[in-house]
């Protein structure tokens, strides 16, 4: 398989982590070997946190401007921050609300690279599910609906249950089928 | 063995365990500070039989586990590079003593800086005190470097250095646990040998001598660790460019020219730079025309090539001599070299179109804060209010970012809010100008170097007020306990250490202990310490601001929750948001005045006082 290159970012304390742990160990799961890197310490502080997550034969756990296939983002100015690491072709994953991403100047950018990019309102779907902090959560179900991989719907899933702390094992698995269900109406309509 | 994703501290931490590692001490410091908690994971999960702790300082972390390894055992310490710092008295003597077992000495290097006060380069401190050192470019290769530093250390007897960046520290990997690992049940013994552990100068030459010694034969050794130290020539083949790299670099470089097919660049891996394979990087020099040196953070294994004519880096301008080299910086480099050198570039897509659109945006900085709720930005507030002239020193921890409050205005190193406090009363007094100086120190560090500093203060009669910021923890690497709270590094009962009887043991006659959610109170207490300073009998007063971190201790640090809002009243004057800073504030553009987040919002109760309208005040809820 091609190195597939991963970035997630938005703010300290958004689960950013717990996000990449849950594609690292589902990728694992599969076969495929992993390598990232995590922001700690200062910048946890409720500053700008990013992780990068590559899979398969790679040594260098940073992924380059111009090379991630997948970026996520659970807020919307850290995607605008991040735009640079996208690929030709690479999708991007945003919590925000309707059609409130890209600006119009973005959306140039992202068209001209023929990147796909899809919105879902996931800290509003996490709070009306009593969970506020699991937007990460939703915003991977979201993700998983659509079925383009490489890490599938029920794999993820299987990983939430899997590695999730039992206490909140039960609302993660609530608010990542919630992502899901508003990716699966959003492609019937 | 299954395989685990393991933060790079954890494979260092397993690496330490399968090495048969029976002591591990540390003090906590970015990126180094999960490497402690990882190996009491594994030493529960393998029942074994080692110890750890959580030492005051990174010197006291050294020389306690020095003194196991001179019984024999195998020891290791873990702190980040400017903790080597403090551990520098005890390295440099330690490395002329040597070991009876094993010493494995891990110091941290934070390239960017992410969160340091520096970009040093621990290889020059293992280069200084003349150890070797490992220089890992991945968690897997950390954690076999682990295992080889401590079989280099026993078999030399001298302590042995590893040195993982944070993109090693704070990676993640997929590795494979050896299987079960056996407690290391060797018995220490001590032989008593004055002539060398309390070697007087003379026999210091002897010592220096044998290290010496030492060191070449490392340094063979190192020439034949073709794991670590590798390059792929091809025989009798001459190259226009070759690349040297090391640790982190070593491993974007590999990832670049795997991914361009580029088997015309070969690269010499070094990841023991000290001592040099100096054989190996002959060979590699004279089948290549040039070569273009990539490594963290200094300029190491520049110097130790020798041949200026060949070879380009820091010192010929083309790799930056400050900052990380990410990929995409190392992806410039070797394109300017490339096109230099006139050879075919690496056909990179550029990105510079997407870092002009981000500026266009102006998208706002996000800069790290405080967190809501946090105590110490009750502290800064009160002391703001009760002495807005004083010269604000402070330290390292989550209280530098006081800063944002206008409450920080100096920080140099840990302990050095008092110490700069004492070198500002005594400057300023010299002239007999009088100049407020109120100094603030988190607990955590107070007890790392305070106490040399405050006794000196004390004994040659500074006057300041002392801010001890008390959250019961140490915050900022991660929530580790301090000696106040009498618990230990594996959860067991420890001694609990009183701050105030340490402070009046310093010789301090004035402490207070006040609760800063009190702000009012807190106030009244710095104004009358401030009082006190100004006494013909007066001193150094120390107030003791204690209230639990609100991230350790969550629902115990506020135990009466209160709902907070924003009145019409409200006249956008923004003091509270620029000067107490509180991330569940922010600028309501629908309500046209400031509002409070509920989501972020702790319920504190803080800001309570600190609207000037009064315009903050508590609902029901």
């Amino acid at each position: 398989m091609e190195p597939v290159n991963i970035v997630i970012c938005g703010l300290g304390g958004q689960g950013i982590l717990f996000m990449s742990k849950v594609l690292a160990h589902t990728a694992l799961e599969k076969g495929l070997d992993v390598i990232g890197a995590e922001t700690h310490g200062m910048a946890q502080r409720g500053g700008s946190v990013i992780s990068h997550l590559r899979l398969g034969d790679l040594e260098s756990s940073l992924v380059r401007a111009g090379s991630a296939h997948l970026l996520f983002s659970l807020e919307v100015n850290e995607a605008y921050r991040n735009l640079s690491y996208l690929a030709r072709g690479g999708r991007m994953y945003v919590d925000a609300d309707g059609d409130s991403f890209p600006r119009d100047e973005v959306k140039a950018f992202l068209d001209g690279k023929d990147v796909l990019y899809r919105n879902l309102p996931a800290s509003r779907v996490a709070i009306e599910l009593g969970s506020p902090l699991s937007s990460n959560l939703a915003l991977l179900g979201y993700f998983s609906s659509f079925g383009e991989g490489p890490l599938f719907h029920d794999e993820l899933r299987q990983t939430i249950e899997k590695i999730s702390p039992e206490r909140f094992r039960e609302n993660n698995l609530k608010v990542f089928d919630a992502g899901s269900r508003w990716g699966k109406e959003r492609m019937e309509r | 063995m299954k395989e685990e994703i393991l933060l790079g501290n954890g494979a260092i931490a397993l690496g330490l365990v399968e090495s048969g590692c029976q002591v591990v001490t540390s003090y906590p410091g970015t990126p180094s500070s999960e490497i402690l908690p990882e190996v009491l994971r594994f030493v529960k999960r393998e029942g074994l039989n080692t110890y750890v702790e959580w030492s005051t300082n990174e010197k006291v972390a050294l020389d306690t586990a020095f003194a196991a390894a001179i019984t024999g055992k195998r020891a290791a310490c873990s702190m980040k590079q400017v903790g080597l710092n403090v551990a520098a008295d005890s390295l440099m003597s330690a490395a002329y003593l040597g070991t009876v077992g094993g010493l494995v000495i891990i110091s941290c290097d934070d390239p960017g800086p992410h969160s340091s006060q520096t970009e040093q380069d621990t290889r020059f401190m293992a280069r200084l005190a003349k150890v070797p050192v490992f220089d890992p470019s991945t968690p897997r290769e950390a954690r076999d470097m682990a295992i080889a530093a401590m079989e280099i250390s026993e078999e030399f007897k001298i302590p042995v250095v590893l040195r993982p960046a944070i993109r090693v520290c704070h990676g993640r990997q997929n590795i494979a646990p050896k299987g079960t690992i056996e407690p290391n049940e060797k018995k220490g013994t001590f032989k008593k040998d004055p002539l060398r552990w309390a070697a007087t100068p003379n026999f210091r030459l002897k010592l220096h001598q044998e290290l010496n010694g030492k060191l070449q034969e490392i340094a063979e050794r190192f020439g034949e660790l073709h794991d670590f130290n590798r390059h792929d020539l091809e025989p009798g083949r001459q190259y226009e460019l070759g690349i040297v790299a090391g640790g982190v670099p070593y491993a974007v470089v590999r990832d670049i020219l795997a991914e361009k097919n580029r088997n015309d660049i070969p690269v010499l891996k070094i990841g023991t730079p000290f001592p040099f394979p100096e054989a190996l990087a002959r060979t590699f020099m004279s089948a290549c025309k040039r070569v273009l040196v990539l490594e963290e953070t200094d300029s190491l294994i520049e110097y130790l090539l020798g041949d200026r004519s060949k070879v380009l880096g820091r010192l010929s301008g083309h790799v930056p001599s400050a900052g990380e080299l990410i990929p995409d910086v190392i992806c410039r480099i070797c394109g300017d070299v490339l096109r230099e050198l006139q050879l075919p570039q690496l056909d990179q897509e550029h990105e510079s179109n997407a870092l002009e659109l981000l500026n266009s945006l102006e998208i706002p900085g996000r800069r790290p804060t405080l967190c809501a709720g946090c105590p110490h930005r009750a502290s800064f507030f009160a002391i703001r209010k009760a002495k807005p002239k004083a010269i604000f020193t402070s330290d390292i921890g989550c209280y530098t970012l006081g800063i944002n409050m206008g409450a920080v205005d100096t920080c140099l190193d840990m302990g050095a809010a008092i110490t700069m406090a004492s070198g500002f009363y005594q400057s300023f007094s010299q002239d007999k100008a009088d100049r407020p100086i109120v100094a603030t120190i988190g607990d955590s560090t107070f007890f790392h170097s305070g106490t040399a500093g405050l006794l000196s203060a004390v004994y040659n009669g500074a006057r300041f007020i002392l801010v001890i910021l008390d959250n019961l923890t140490t915050a900022m690497t991660g929530m580790q306990p301090t000696p106040a709270l009498g618990i230990r590094a594996d959860g067991s009962k420890g001694k609990e250490i009183s701050l105030e009887r340490i402070v009046a043991g310093c010789g301090v006659d004035y402490i207070e202990v006040v609760d800063p959610y009190d702000m009012k109170g807190m106030v009244e207490s710095l104004k009358k310490a401030s009082e006190y300073i100004g006494e013909p009998e007066g001193g150094i007063a120390v107030i003791i601001a204690r209230h639990p971190c609100i991230i350790a201790y969550r629902d115990d640090a506020i135990p009466d929750r209160k709902a907070v809002t924003i009145t019409e009243d409200c006249v956008e004057c923004n003091l509270c948001l620029e000067r107490f800073e509180c991330p569940a504030l922010y600028q309501d553009e629908e309500l046209g005045r400031t509002n409070i987040d509920e989501q972020v919002c702790t319920g504190c109760g803080v800001c309570l006082d600190v609207c000037p309208k009064g315009a903050i005040v508590e609902v029901e809820r």
